[in-house]
């Protein structure tokens, strides 16, 4: 068993049992070999069962909405689950002291299947938390990825028509399950607006332009609050390239509103949802 | 006991999912914010024959479909009686004399009204659970001698939204051996005028005096508070689990057990419902 | 019957020239059942497909008729689509060949049939084939099938070293058996069974289910990492529970019917905002009841067939068989509980 694993079970179960918290989010194994699945402490008990390998693929943070009302939330965090706590505060889900975190640099995480580093881990530049109440073992040196945006790069430099082809065989295979809306940290609406049916801005026939509709109307909500997680496409069971469209919004917020990255702290200033003088003014 | 009867048909035969077109005959305003629509088809005849607590579906260019209960029938026409309250229902009321809806149906079971032949009726109905507890009324009052005595308790929120006051105050207190009793939850000047009490359903029920008895029995419609007091003052009052019967509301699609989404446990509303007695309720929610 | 592996591409070819001919295949980054066209690549011995083949009977969108208003008359007009062609699904599994038992159940039998399906599946023949490898999240012979043979299918395939033995179980089978004959050869390939590797055990799970109440821990522990995105619905080659909508055009539009799941809050939620399942947790509930209980105790067979699907694509890997573990095991200690009470 790894040393985080022991340190987080215990730091955990400490923490349930003063009181100081009343769930704590982390990780178990699953039934399958290199297999893990979010677990969801409620009693000291279950801190036994969390585990922390290089096999924590899901980004877990969303679960604090659920369980908020039952008082102060354990949450096991490494840079993405840390940018997602700051990002849902910051979108007044909740508040930072209603959370505990506990920090843990990242491994980088792989994929089970094949044991390489998963996609949405390979241009990761925040591997350590940046936000934690305490940090389980040591901060490690931060690599900043090659390129930011490689993922973009599949729809960037294109012209028109070449972008919409690669979008519509996209979202040709789209089966509107929803798992990126439900699995994203930004996704916090209190109701979608795909599932406002007295309004109907969606319709529910699954066809190209329904599926394109509702996945760029979703690419441009989130886009100046993206924290570049990609569980959105970890979670896709069709394997669409949704992160090769948020890179592209991610990198069009820097390049019309300045530098600028979701998560990193509470007091952001959203690109869309702020004024500044500066501002571009492209319908003049 | 009443025995519940269940039919599978429907106008469409083999096509349940096809509605047919009607015309609407008539529009009765009930109240202001429901209204009783009178269908037709396009040459003049009753769309389909239905028994008391079957539903239909309608649907009109522009919005889907919705389920209603079928509030009564006459010799050309079929009638359902609407609340506004969503999207479809809003545009139905939007709807005039002569515009053209889709109709399917009559779809689910039916109150069991030739097991309870020879029976004390009781009616219960609050607010807009009135035009299902009506279709089964009134076809007692047009079979008057089938049945014993009957009781009819029907309360809504305020005397403005009492429906089908032209039964309650002109039809059927002529009804020989009726009694009709009507309150309102909150008090006005026309209730007062009219000398209705002020109170909710289930104290009012109580104080009516009326008793149960092997040969009454009660027919319950309303909001879901409404049917869990009075299901508590009916028995209270002393009446069995199988002498009382109910009509159960769930979202619908298909209305023929196919879509999925209205069960309880591995009952569906649709094709198994939707009346049933309060015994077989409180087993469904055993075993769901 | 032997058809030598050398001779399936001119076979499909063939029978492609009069029906279509669903196989499974890579199309645009996903597997699925699709037409065949001669060049190509199938998938015949991966494991399952991404999506299931239900499709063929019940579209993900399907249009139901189309209504508008006449010029002339002023009339609404209802015109019924009702879509058939004869189809061949080659290539299928003994799980999603049971998965069309459960469909016929569910869309033809208990008072009503439903056109739409039935105009489709009439004119379906099946050709399955035995598994040669499982994946490890199949558990089919859990449910009670065999990897290795499916009974339902018109035409049986096995596959062994060069080729398959060709065998014909229906009718309908022996009818289109006429057309393997120029391409296959007599004998027999010499063929190994397969099984799965991961087990449970579901002889009791229906009463277990029933023993374990409403408001049973097990509800709470299984739901609170589901997100209640409609994944497992939409890749379950059983789950058919569908929406009817619209598609307006002016005075003119189309009414279809769409999958629909029951893990989203809106598929029950009412006009007047009641709606009676609320939570997540009563959303899983139903799910898993409906799979494992309420239908069998309605149409007497599970709606799981093991194909794993819903395991493998699940956003937080939430589990099937773990359900039925914990299940087996919670309400054995129920009825110990109350042996001592």
């Amino acid at each position: 068993m790894s040393d985080i694993t022991t340190t987080l079970r215990e730091r955990a179960r400490a923490l349930m049992e003063d009181g100081t918290i009343a769930a704590f989010i982390g990780w178990e194994a699953g039934r399958f070999e290199r297999q893990t699945t979010p677990l969801i402490c409620l009693d000291a008990a279950d801190t036994d069962r969390l585990i922390f390998d290089e096999y924590c693929v899901n980004t877990t943070a969303k679960y604090v909405r659920d369980l908020k009302q039952r008082g102060r939330i354990g949450v096991a965090v490494r840079g993405c689950d840390s940018r997602a706590i700051n990002r849902m505060i910051e979108d007044n889900q909740f508040k930072r002291e209603d959370v505990y975190l506990l920090g843990i640099p990242c491994p980088q995480m792989n994929d089970r299947k094949t044991g390489t580093v998963l996609n949405k881990c390979q241009d990761c530049a925040h591997r350590n938390p940046v936000t934690y109440d305490e940090l389980l073992g040591e901060a490690m040196e931060e690599t900043a990825p090659q390129d930011r945006y490689a993922r973009a790069h599949l729809v960037s430099g294109l012209d028109r028509i070449a972008r919409q082809n690669i979008f519509n065989m996209a979202f040709e295979r789209c089966i509107r399950c929803y798992a990126c809306r439900d699995v994203c940290p930004c996704c916090t609406c209190r109701t979608c607006f795909v599932d406002q049916r007295n309004v109907g801005w969606l319709g529910k026939q699954d066809n190209l332009s329904e599926n394109r509709f509702y996945g760029m109307i979703r690419a441009f909500h989130i886009s100046d609050r993206c924290i570049e997680c990609g569980e959105c496409e970890r979670a896709c069971p069709m394997d669409l390239p949704l992160m090769a469209i948020n890179k592209k919004l991610v990198e069009d917020m820097n390049t019309l509103f300045g530098e600028y990255e979701s998560g990193m702290t509470t007091d952001n200033e959203d690109a869309l949802r702020s004024f500044s003088k500066t501002d571009l003014e492209e319908f003049e | 006991m009443p025995e519940i009867e269940i039919a599978h048909g429907c106008a469409n035969g083999g096509e349940p999912f096809i509605p047919q077109v009607c015309r609407i005959k008539e529009i009765i305003p009930e109240t202001h914010d429901v209204k009783t629509f009178r269908l037709t088809t396009l040459d003049g005849k009753r769309p389909f024959d239905s028994k008391p607590g079957q539903f239909g579906l309608l649907s009109f260019i522009s919005e889907g479909e919705c389920v209603f209960v079928i509030s009564g029938f006459g010799e050309d026409y079929i009638q359902f009686t609407v609340k506004k309250v969503g999207r479809v229902t809003t545009r139905l009321h939007q709807m005039e004399v002569g515009e053209q809806v889709g109709v399917r149906g009559p779809f689910g079971n039916w109150f069991p009204y030739e097991s309870c032949k020879g029976m004390d009726m009781l009616f219960i109905a609050g607010g807009i659970g009135m035009p299902p507890v009506r279709s089964f009324a009134q076809y007692c009052i047009d079979h008057r001698e089938d049945y014993g005595h009957i009781d009819y308790v029907y309360s809504a929120s305020t005397y403005a939204d009492l429906v089908c006051k032209e039964d309650l105050f002109e039809n059927w207190p002529k009804v020989p051996d009726m009694n009709v009793y009507v309150s309102v939850y909150h008090a006005s000047e026309e209730s007062e005028k009219k000398g209705l009490t002020e109170s909710y359903t289930a104290p009012f029920l109580e104080t009516l005096g009326i008793e149960a008895s092997e040969n009454r029995a009660a027919v319950v419609c309303g909001g879901p508070s409404l049917y869990r007091t009075c299901s508590e003052s009916l028995k209270k009052l002393g009446f069995a689990d199988d002498h009382v019967v109910t009509t159960l509301e769930m979202r619908m699609k298909c209305g023929v057990g196919k879509c999925g989404r209205c069960n309880i446990g591995s009952h569906f509303i649709c094709l198994d419902g939707p009346v049933f007695t309060r015994a077989e309720i409180a087993q469904m929610y055993t075993t769901a | 019957m032997i058809l030598k592996d050398e001779m399936l591409d001119s076979l499909l070819t063939e029978l492609s020239k009069e029906q279509i001919v669903y196989v499974p295949k890579q199309v645009n980054g996903t597997t699925r059942f699709a037409p065949y066209v001669s060049s190509d690549k199938m998938k015949l011995d991966q494991v399952n497909t991404v999506m299931p083949p239900k499709d063929l009977l019940f579209p993900q969108t399907q249009n139901m008729y189309h209504y508008g208003v006449e010029k002339n008359s002023g009339n609404m007009f209802i015109d019924p689509v009702i879509e058939s062609a004869d189809q061949i699904l080659f290539g299928v599994r003994s799980c999603d060949m049971r998965s069309f038992d459960c469909l016929d159940a569910a869309f033809l039998t208990k008072g009503y049939i439903d056109e739409f399906y039935q105009a489709k599946r009439d004119r379906l023949t099946t050709i399955a084939i035995g598994c040669t490898e499982v994946s490890e999240t199949c558990f089919c012979e859990s449910m009670g099938q065999d990897p290795n043979h499916a009974p339902q299918a018109d035409i049986q395939l096995r596959h062994g070293e060069g080729g398959y033995n060709v065998t014909a179980q229906t009718e309908k089978g022996e009818a289109l058996l006429e057309k393997f004959k120029p391409f296959c050869e007599e004998g027999e390939v010499e063929v190994a069974d397969v099984h799965c590797t991961l087990n449970v055990d579901a002889s009791n799970i229906k009463d277990n289910l029933d023993i374990l109440h409403e408001s049973h821990e097990l509800w709470d522990s299984m739901s609170y990492k589901c997100l209640n995105c409609g994944t497992c619905t939409f890749v379950c080659p059983t789950c058919y529970c569908f929406d009817i909508d619209q598609e307006n055009r002016c005075k003119e539009g189309v009414r279809f019917r769409c999958w629909d799941s029951c893990m989203f809050s809106e598929y029950t939620a009412m006009a007047g905002g009641h709606n009676p399942r609320p939570e997540k947790r009563d959303r899983v509930r139903n799910r898993f009841m409906h799979k494992l209980n309420y239908f069998e105790d309605r149409y007497g067979k599970m709606l799981c067939v093991g194909c794993g699907r819903c395991i493998e694509k699940c956003p937080v890997s939430l589990d099937i068989t773990v359900l039925i573990d914990r299940a087996n095991e919670l309400a054995q200690a129920e009825e110990t509980e109350a042996a001592h009470a």
